[in-house]
């Protein structure tokens, strides 16, 4: 391409950072719209700069990030989850029914995380073995899922320790440093060669497959690793409310879409990008506290929030057909 | 002949797809050290074979052989192993990863569980340097050419170093450099003892690069030799001539010398350059290999896709369509290639599909007239011996039956030019005797047909005169008197000099 003169033949180390680099390609000037919206959430809200303003609003981000990672993975291999709500919905419960409990913290972060990865994996084997449209596999998995969250907590109650509360939905940085320390984990797992692979079993199944790539092994463990991130939100949601909630987790199936989208996620599977998807997340946290600043009444902020998203889409589209 | 052992062998392979034998008794043996041309016509079954020695399909009978010994249970994982690499005409690349990271895909080097990506840099840019891929390997592939792509999947191929390289079309769409770097290349592989398997449809290549042919026609090996001593001319008759039968009807010329269509310098998709016409009561052939813009000339003039003419006059007005319902009130009518997506609906009734181009014409809000549509799609059912009951939904009807619907659909608004994208791909052979009589009676009733067809001997015995197409330009309009299978193979394969010394 035109611009290869500007990166010269990188040294055979830097391959890796080179590839880094191209990818922050396309997510450019979603990059500036966010900052541009921190700017101004700046100047609505001054606290934001002081240590328990970041506190406050990284842990309102928080579980959008995770569940728009979940999203995410899913959408690169060419499918989705319409089960995310209900997962975190699950995932909240289980960590408030058993965490002041016989099985304790460590117990019920135990028994969250199998859960997710459980559940993830058998949605996973369905739709990847079974050949089923994972839209309409979700979409009954989700039924399956709340009424089962229902089952374990009937109606809003459980308890969460008041130590872990305070801790990743009080005063400090916690839940901003857990997100670093998934995002690295992302990275890490984007480097093995079975990480690597999901671009290729989404965009180019066939090929991948001719490669010798396994593509159904990676695909069933995207869906593991997206039911992982779901009740993992699910265990920090209840954490921030002290307590379960059966239904609590219904607005992040379409709010993951949502930042999905906004990310420049395609749903065709193998397009985009991670930093893309936690930068739209982030757009999407940032929009809903900067209208709430302003005023917007909440009927105005949803309008306000599908408008921006119809534009998120249909600017791409435009540049590409204009090209 | 070198009678070294073959690296991979096919020993009397025989292939069929829902009862049509595609390959019969076929043996082909690639030998280290030498470039093995594959050659054929389309569908005389070379991606079969492909795919058989690749491990992608288990042929019927007959076995594979690798190193001498026969395999039961050929894969593409077994293939792999055996240092079999194909390259394939449909890329197998990932647009949103780096040249590198596709060129590794499924057989990264690993350190620590994770991809080396030092050592990845280092095979990768060894692999691109084989084949003069001087871009940066980070760039992601889908910002790159058509061209440079085919050459990622050849580095990609390499990487792998393969005993066995088998090679589908790979020039199609690469540049004079690219395709002089790869002629290099291969002549340098097969110095260093690797197999390779060669399909091209440009005999120069072939006659300059490869040291031993095998022919395939309609699934049959028709020649297995070395390429010493034979010519382009040679090879093409090699390829074509088949007995035709009482399949075609007598041929009497029926055109008249009014003029249904007319374009020049007309372009549209793929074409560029076209100046046809086509007069009322002929029958005009488009012919070539597969993908050359064929499709693209039919569905330009019928408005389906944007299309450019200096000058042009369809059926008495100046002017191309701008859109299809423009073109069917200017007496066009197009019968799709693949009529189970955009030829028929496939799950509603018979009487449906025949007048959906009626409906189309009717004021939106009128009632239909039951009664009326009936008796018109009988009228059509008779006239085109479709058989069965009209309620039933077209996917119940045979392919053969299918297509007679495709036609018959816009008789009802007696098109004066029918544009035909390959009407008898797939159609068994008493419907497509029933077809030819009916594009022939067409004609003989004044309307213009444009026969689009991937079979030669069809266009042979059909039409008036051939447009051979090749990379999106007409290069030789054939008369009646100079038609033959011959003739056309050897212009769509670009081996015009051979045709006229033969």
């Amino acid at each position: 391409m035109s611009d290869a003169s500007i990166s010269p033949h990188a040294r055979s180390g830097s391959l890796y950072w080179a590839i880094q680099a191209r990818r922050n390609i396309g997510v450019r000037g979603l990059f500036v719209v966010v900052l541009a919206f921190m700017v101004a959430y700046g100047f609505l809200f001054h606290g934001l700069f002081t240590g328990s303003g970041f506190a406050k609003f990284t842990q309102s981000w928080f579980p959008l990030a995770l569940v728009a990672m979940a999203q995410v993975i899913l959408m690169l291999t060419g499918g989705i989850s319409l089960a995310i709500g209900a997962l975190v919905s699950l995932g909240a419960v289980i960590a408030a029914t058993t965490m002041t409990g016989p099985l304790g913290v460590a117990g019920g972060t135990a028994l969250v995380c199998l859960v997710g990865l459980g559940i993830g994996a058998a949605t996973g084997v369905i739709v990847v073995r079974l050949r089923l449209p994972a839209i309409v596999v979700t979409l009954a998995g989700s039924f399956i899922i709340a009424g089962a969250a229902l089952l374990v907590l009937p109606r809003p109650g459980g308890a969460m320790p008041p130590w872990l509360s305070d801790l990743l939905a009080g005063n400090t940085p916690a839940a901003f440093g857990v997100l670093v320390v998934v995002v690295l984990l992302w990275k890490l797992y984007l480097a093995t060669p079975l990480g690597l692979s999901l671009y290729a079993a989404g965009e180019n199944p066939v090929g991948a497959y001719r490669s010798g790539v396994p593509v159904d092994a990676a695909r069933i463990a995207a869906y593991a690793i997206s039911g992982l991130l779901c009740t993992g939100a699910g265990l920090f949601v209840a954490a921030q409310t002290g307590s379960g909630d059966p239904i609590i987790g219904n607005s992040f199936t379409l709010n993951s879409i949502a930042a999905a989208v906004l990310g420049g996620i395609g749903f065709l599977g193998g397009q985009g990008t991670m930093r893309g998807a936690l930068a739209g997340s982030l757009l999407l946290s940032l929009m809903i506290s900067v209208m709430f600043f302003l005023g917007f009444t909440p009927v105005a902020q949803y309008v306000a929030q599908g408008l921006i998203i119809i534009g998120a889409v249909a600017i791409p589209q435009f540049r590409m057909r204009a090209r | 002949m070198a009678s070294s052992v073959p690296i991979l062998a096919a020993r009397g392979v025989s292939k069929a797809f829902f009862g049509n034998p595609v390959l019969r008794s076929v043996s082909i043996s690639l030998e280290p050290g030498r470039v093995h041309a594959l050659l054929g016509e389309n569908g005389a079954g070379k991606s079969t074979l492909i795919n058989l020695l690749s491990g992608a399909l288990r042929p019927d009978s007959g076995t594979i052989e690798i190193d001498g010994k026969a395999v039961s249970r050929h894969s593409p994982p077994e293939a792999r192993r055996a240092g079999i690499a194909v390259v394939q005409q449909e890329l197998s690349l990932t647009n949103s990863l780096s040249i590198a990271e596709n060129i590794g895909l499924g057989a990264y080097p690993r350190r620590f569980g994770l991809v080396d990506y030092p050592a990845l840099a280092a095979r990768a840019k060894a692999a691109c340097d084989l084949v003069g891929l001087h871009e940066p390997l980070s760039t992601p592939v889908g910002e790159l050419s058509l061209g440079r792509r085919q050459m990622v999947e050849i580095a990609k191929a390499l990487y792998r170093k393969p005993r066995v390289l088998i090679l589908d079309e790979p020039t199609s769409s690469l540049s004079a450099t690219e395709t002089r770097i790869l002629t290099t290349l291969l002549e340098k592989l097969r110095s260093e003892g690797i197999a390779i398997l060669y399909i091209s449809h440009r005999l120069d290549e072939v006659m300059q690069l490869c040291q031993h042919v095998t022919v395939l026609k309609d699934g049959i090996c028709t020649a297995d030799r070395p390429l010493e001593g034979v010519n382009a001319a040679g090879l093409v008759r090699l390829m074509v001539g088949r007995d035709p039968g009482d399949l075609f009807p007598r041929w009497d010329s029926t055109r008249t010398e009014r003029v249904a269509v007319s374009v020049s310098r007309f372009a549209a998709g793929l074409m560029r350059d076209v100046d046809l016409e086509v007069r009322a009561g002929e029958v005009v052939g488009i012919g070539g290999l597969v993908g050359q813009g064929q499709e693209d000339l039919l569905l330009g003039l019928y408005g389906a896709i944007p299309a450019k003419a200096a000058s042009a006059v369809i059926h008495d007005a100046a002017g191309l369509p701008a859109n299809v319902p423009q073109a069917n009130t200017r007496g066009l009518a197009y019968v799709p290639a693949d009529r189970k997506r955009e030829g028929l609906h496939l799950i509603h009734p018979i009487v449906t599909n025949l007048m959906l181009p009626a409906f189309a014409r009717m004021p939106a809000l009128k009632l239909r007239s039951r009664a009326r549509e009936r008796e018109t799609a009988m009228g059509l059912a008779l006239q085109f011996a479709i058989k069965g009951d009209l309620g039933r939904a077209a996917q119940a009807l045979s392919g053969g039956n299918q297509q007679k619907v495709a036609l018959a659909k816009w008789m009802p608004l007696d098109p004066a030019v029918l544009l035909l994208n390959d009407p008898t791909r797939g159609v068994d052979v008493e419907t497509k005797r029933e077809i030819y009589a009916m594009l022939r009676a067409f004609a003989a009733a004044g309307k213009a047909v444009v026969l689009l067809s991937s079979d030669t001997p069809e266009l042979v015995h059909l039409c008036d005169r051939v447009a051979v197409v090749r990379e999106g330009r007409v290069i030789t309009l054939l008369e009646r008197g100079e038609l033959s299978e011959e003739a056309i193979v050897a212009a769509a394969m670009g081996a015009e000099p051979e045709r006229a010394a033969a």
